[in-house]
């Protein structure tokens, strides 16, 4: 459900919805989301001194109840 | 990108000849970040005595209308997923929108402080952003939360402005939310005395001044 959430808010603030993935990735400390946008969005999700990427981790983090979500906002141009 | 955007909402509203201190002393004020907040744009948006020709009032009405129900398909998706029972609620109140998920048990989605229900706003704004290329400046409320919260304030803005008429100080409020400044500030004009705010995010709060020509 996280992941599915995430998924929704992100793809409803980016320009190109059809390009957001969500991974879910477990690791020994708990459940990582890694969120991948189209390179031209990336400044959209992360937003001015990181306010809509701080807005995203509130709201998921909230749904995920008292374990929190660790989400990563992947940069793809930086990983190629 | 975000800076044109940000800097619209500010700069495509002119000042509203007497529409009060409110308006006036937040709109002076030049801290960045400020422009964003739901506080800084133009309080009460456009009031409708100012509003001559009824055909942009009615395109006003239709363009908020628009708003709501991007941020109700939104919203409403959000829910199921998150497999939470609300009801999406529209209006358009002071020439914005108005949003409110109503139910039980969405406490969730308010957080603590309402901090979820401001981040919830932020997206949902840029949701509608993407969707209608405007900027907006819908509100948003959680099961009441605002609405509740805005009660308490009032109250303790009357309190406010009542000591400071009897004191003749300045009396320096607890930091607050864009939000709950604003409703602050509204509050003690009602009240007829004026108010500014002072401080940064997160720690910015309101000063409410004596009456600069207390009159007998």
């Amino acid at each position: 459900m996280l992941a599915e959430a995430l998924e929704h808010l992100v793809r409803g603030i980016v320009a190109n919805p059809d390009e957001v993935t969500v991974r879910t990735k477990q690791l020994r400390r708990g459940e990582l989301l890694e969120v991948r946008v189209h390179p031209d969005d990336l400044g959209r999700v992360i937003g001015r001194s990181g306010r809509t990427a701080t807005a995203i981790r509130t709201v998921v983090g909230a749904l995920a109840g008292s374990g929190g979500a660790r989400i990563d906002f992947v940069d793809v141009d930086r990983r190629r | 990108m975000s800076d044109q955007l940000h800097a619209n909402p500010d700069s495509d509203t002119p000042p509203v000849p007497g529409e009060g201190v409110e308006s006036a002393t937040e709109a002076a004020e030049p801290t960045p970040e400020r422009s964003t907040g739901p506080e800084a744009a133009p309080e009460g948006g456009t009031p409708p005595a100012a509003q001559s020709a009824t055909g942009t009032q009615a395109s006003q009405l239709s363009q908020l209308e628009g708003e709501g129900d991007v941020a109700a398909d939104f919203l409403e998706d959000l829910l199921d997923i998150a497999d939470l029972d609300g009801d999406i609620d529209l209006d358009v109140d002071n020439g914005r929108a108005a949003v409110s998920i109503v139910g039980g048990d969405l406490g969730v989605l308010v957080g603590p402080g309402g901090a979820v229900l401001e981040a919830l706003q932020e997206l949902t704004r840029l949701a509608v952003l993407r969707e209608t290329g405007e900027r907006s400046r819908l509100m948003l409320d959680v099961a009441g939360h605002r609405a509740a919260r805005r009660a308490a304030l009032e109250q303790e803005a009357a309190e406010a402005a009542a000591r400071v008429r009897g004191s003749g100080e300045p009396l320096r409020l607890a930091p607050m939310t864009p939000f709950e400044r604003k409703v602050v500030h509204d509050a003690v004009a009602a009240a007829g005395l004026r108010s500014e705010s002072e401080g940064e995010e997160p720690e910015r709060r309101v000063v409410v001044l004596p009456a600069a020509d207390e009159g007998p």
